[in-house]
């Protein structure tokens, strides 16, 4: 489309002139794509159809959602003047990051416009001696860590895509990874956010001094989802490198094994930094691609155990943890020799998913946490749903805290397979449910999960969830209809 | 007090919108600013422990389940909630969520809000609401949970906690250093925090907190040291590389818990590690204070035992002139007009408006506006 050139500013002009309601007319698209050009320049305002693909879908198959409009700002002044901008006409958005998100979160349609942050990606400072850093929301998480490295620190939440995926769409999903066994997740590393909220304004949560008086707005704001705001800067903690690691892998003939190992090594008091489990079918596929590790590909179960801390003491725990694993009924328990052997372990596991997406042409990453002692019942119950719908589903999940990642390849062309992966999804969620557990222990709600919310909230608990949201955004511009069923958001205020 | 009693009491008072005081068993009655004219609901004798599944390290409890209970439980399993505020082991798991406390074992498990997996609670409008779970990975819907945790039962009462707990490591001993003198703590302070190892709680303490705590009378540091036979071996050793070290008996964390005399007034401060030197020359030097620092949050606390306004008032002087996060736990009721009020801006009147619109619950206790 053709840009309009020579708009007044908006940052200095007259506020246009519309008839504002909240379902009242917007601005049109081809007025509010040269505004925006005014603020962050016409290269960072896509508007077609084919420039808009890119920004319809994220990490999860089976939703594309076309944006009215994506703009990139560059410096932080852009990005508040784009939402500025966005307030006075009303206009709702949807944050994005790299677009690596699994819960289709980061997709816009309808009158909203993707406001894209990748370029936003400067790591702003890092202060070695009190371990903190300063980042801009698009800062990609393991460019982070690499910078701190220097310093012998590093960014502990470790997400399967932190090669891509930035620091502020880990603090919109509250991200976790495979460390934060030990470490904790996004929101235990976060200390402060400059936050601009759907309004406009600009407000302080948290602060790098560490404790924080009032509403604890930080927690609150984190794993919000991109529905409270956009952060314009992230002050987060870094986490010394451990002295020692040692990564060992046990492989089992059966997922009851390895799920009772799993059991017996956190009750005997140890805290792994990292505690994984992958399923038959994972195994072989990794096996099978380029990232294969080395896991013992007749297994049906391997677990990868990483320890680290203190060089003194991890030894008498590496012991332990074999003993434990050998109680189960580990076959091999193979301690990683060096480095080298190290990362190829790790590789096979962080590469799972892609090693997945080369057997079929779609795949489902799922998300759910069960209580850890129902590890057993819960696999057994998913191969029987796999079973009944006919699907493979390969498990790879953070068995330390019972976060659960099925997957299923199935080819989304094919209209039968792709219903029946939706029912055997629906039946895996009821059982994670009814085992106690939850529907996402770290790829969000988005649009994908929905529909399960009132399966775990009640309608006052959503209403809630609602009203705190509405504190944040009154006008619920920012990443409309996720996260909480919209029909959820009744007026609840008063008994 | 069962939640559907406590709906109906808080949903009476709305209506009338009339304030309610809410109590545990009464540690923190006298903290915060006053509360204004409210009748009390005491949640002390609703202290159930609801579910508790080792293997899972979960624990549910009745908000009114007192940290002494929930240690015995947890104990003979070998675990514990890694979680020890300051004030009597009576307290209550709902009073210590419901203002955020947490002490020196901070220093390795953080506070409630990095504890707490779900809460039940009824809010200020009368709604029983239902935030996180009982598993320790969570991210479904709007995070409420961490909303609720440290908000002064102002925004709902917490009737229910699920919380994380923890192994208990093989070795748990605390040994104890002198500090060296005020020229030398800067590099002694430097050498500490990049120690290649995290103690469960590394802990200052100036002369006249070390005589109360009888340990001597200078200035000391408690270091507690965790984990199996060979690790806590080598962590004594590396600490003891800052200075001759003693061991002290482990019960020296809980007489430091319940050290503040009744009636003192209470502060934090808090800022970066490397700003810890300048706030514990600041404070610690304070003869008439109690005062003690974790050293690796970079948070000074100081108790100043009642005696008389004028010692008061210089006490808040010296906390007043320090950089950093001031928190004031304990004041003369007089003193409070001084302190601005955390949650009088626009986001959080909002927040509170949310959830309890008659502002009810305990009205005044965070200096926010009527």
């Amino acid at each position: 489309m053709a840009l309009h050139t020579g708009t007044p500013s908006p940052a200095s002009g007259p506020p246009p002139k519309h008839a504002h309601g909240r379902r009242g007319a917007l601005i049109d698209t081809e007025k509010l794509a040269a505004l925006l050009a005014a603020i962050v320049g016409e290269r960072g305002v896509l508007a077609r159809p084919s420039e808009l693909a890119t920004y319809s879908s994220d990490g999860l198959p089976g939703y594309r959602l076309r944006p009215r409009l994506a703009v990139f700002p560059r410096t932080k002044q852009q990005l508040i003047d784009v939402v500025r901008l966005l307030a006075r006409e009303r206009c709702p958005f949807v944050a994005r990051g790299a677009g690596t998100g699994l819960s289709a979160g980061a997709l816009a349609s309808g009158e909203a416009v993707v406001v894209g942050l990748n370029r936003l990606n400067r790591i702003l400072s890092i202060d070695p001696v009190n371990r903190l850093a300063v980042v801009e929301p698009g800062a990609v998480n393991v460019t982070l860590t690499r910078a701190a490295g220097a310093h012998g620190l590093h960014y502990a939440p470790d997400p399967s895509s932190q090669t891509a995926c930035t620091i502020g769409g880990n603090v919109a999903e509250n991200s976790g990874g495979p460390h934060c066994l030990k470490y904790g997740v996004t929101l235990n590393h976060v200390v402060a956010l400059e936050v601009i909220l759907a309004s406009g304004e600009i407000v302080t949560l948290g602060n790098a001094d560490g404790e924080v008086d009032g509403y604890d707005l930080l927690g609150a704001f984190i794993g919000s989802e991109g529905c409270f705001g956009i952060a314009l800067e992230v002050t987060v903690k870094l986490t010394p490198n451990p002295q020692g690691v040692r990564t060992l892998l046990a492989d089992f003939m059966s997922i009851d094994a390895g799920a009772r190992a799993t059991s017996a090594i956190i009750a005997a008091g140890i805290l792994p930094a990292a505690l994984e489990m992958m399923d038959g079918p994972t195994i072989r596929a990794v096996e099978a691609s380029i990232y294969a590790a080395g896991y013992p590909a007749d297994a049906d179960a391997v677990l990868l155990i990483e320890l680290d801390g203190l060089d003194a003491g991890l030894d008498a725990d590496v012991r332990l943890v074999e003993q434990h694993c050998r109680a189960a009924g580990a076959r091999t328990v193979r301690i990683a020799a060096n480095e080298e052997e190290r990362a190829r372990l790790w590789q096979g596991r962080k590469k799972a998913f892609g090693a997945m997406g080369r057997i079929a042409p779609d795949l489902v990453v799922q998300d759910a946490v069960i209580p850890r002692t129902k590890l057993p019942d819960v696999l057994r119950e998913i191969a029987v749903i796999a079973a009944r719908w006919q699907i493979q589903v390969c498990n790879v999940f953070h068995a330390g805290d019972g976060n659960l990642h099925p997957n299923i390849g199935y080819d989304s062309r094919n209209e039968d397979e792709s219903k029946r992966v939706g029912f055997a999804m629906r039946d895996i969620m009821r059982a994670c449910i009814d085992a106690g557990g939850t529907i996402t222990g770290e790829h969000g709600i988005g649009l994908d999960k929905l529909e399960y919310m009132p399966q775990i909230f009640s309608p006052e608990s959503l209403a809630a969830q609602c009203a705190l949201r509405d504190a944040f955004d009154p006008e619920r511009r920012a990443n409309p209809g996720k996260v909480v069923p919209v029909h959820s958001c009744r007026e609840w205020r008063g008994a | 007090m069962s939640t559907a009693l406590v709906q109906d009491r808080v949903r009476a008072r709305s209506t009338a919108g009339a304030p309610l005081r809410i109590a545990g068993t009464g540690n923190w009655l006298d903290a915060g600013r006053p509360v204004r004219g409210a009748a009390t609901l005491s949640l002390a004798s609703d202290d159930a422990i609801v579910e508790y599944v080792p293997g899972d390290l979960t624990l549910t409890a009745r908000a009114g389940a007192s940290l002494a209970g929930i240690s015995r439980a947890t104990g003979a399993e070998g675990q514990w909630l890694a979680l020890d505020p300051f004030g009597a082991s009576t307290g209550t798991l709902g009073a210590t969520v419901a203002t955020g406390s947490a002490g020196p074992l901070a220093h390795t498990f953080g506070t409630p809000r990095d504890t707490v997996l779900g809460l039940e609670v009824v809010t200020g409008a009368g709604e029983i609401v239902r935030a996180g779970g009982r598993v320790v990975k969570n991210v479904a819907g709007f995070d409420l949970t961490r909303l609720f945790t440290g908000a002064w039962g102002t925004l709902a009462v917490i009737t229910e906690v699920t919380v994380r707990l923890r192994a208990r490591p093989e070795r748990d001993e605390t040994i104890a250093l002198a500090l060296p003198s005020d020229d030398d703590i800067d590099a002694w302070l430097a050498k500490l925090l990049i120690l290649p190892f995290s103690p469960l709680a590394l802990e200052m303490v100036n002369g006249p907190l070390a005589r109360a705590l009888d340990a001597g009378d200078r200035p000391l540091l408690l270091a507690r040291l965790g984990g199996n036979d060979d690790s806590v071996r080598a962590q004594r050793q590396l600490i003891g590389a800052l200075g001759d070290t003693a061991p002290v008996p482990t019960s020296i964390w809980r007489a430091l818990a319940e050290i503040e005399p009744s009636g003192a007034a209470v502060a934090r401060v808090s800022a970066p590690p490397s700003r810890l030197r300048a706030l514990w020359s600041r404070l610690a030097g304070d003869d008439g204070a109690l005062v003690h620092a974790t050293v690796g949050r970079g948070i000074v606390r100081t108790i100043r035992p009642s005696s008389g306004a004028a010692a008061v008032a210089t006490w808040f002087e010296r906390i007043e002139r320090c950089e950093g996060t001031h928190i004031f736990e304990r004041l003369p009721a007089d003193s409070w007009s001084a302190v601005p009020s955390r949650v009088n801006d626009p986001l959080s009147r909002a927040v509170r408006d949310a959830f309890d619109p008659a502002r009810i619950l305990n009205r005044g206790i965070l200096g926010e506006l009527a």
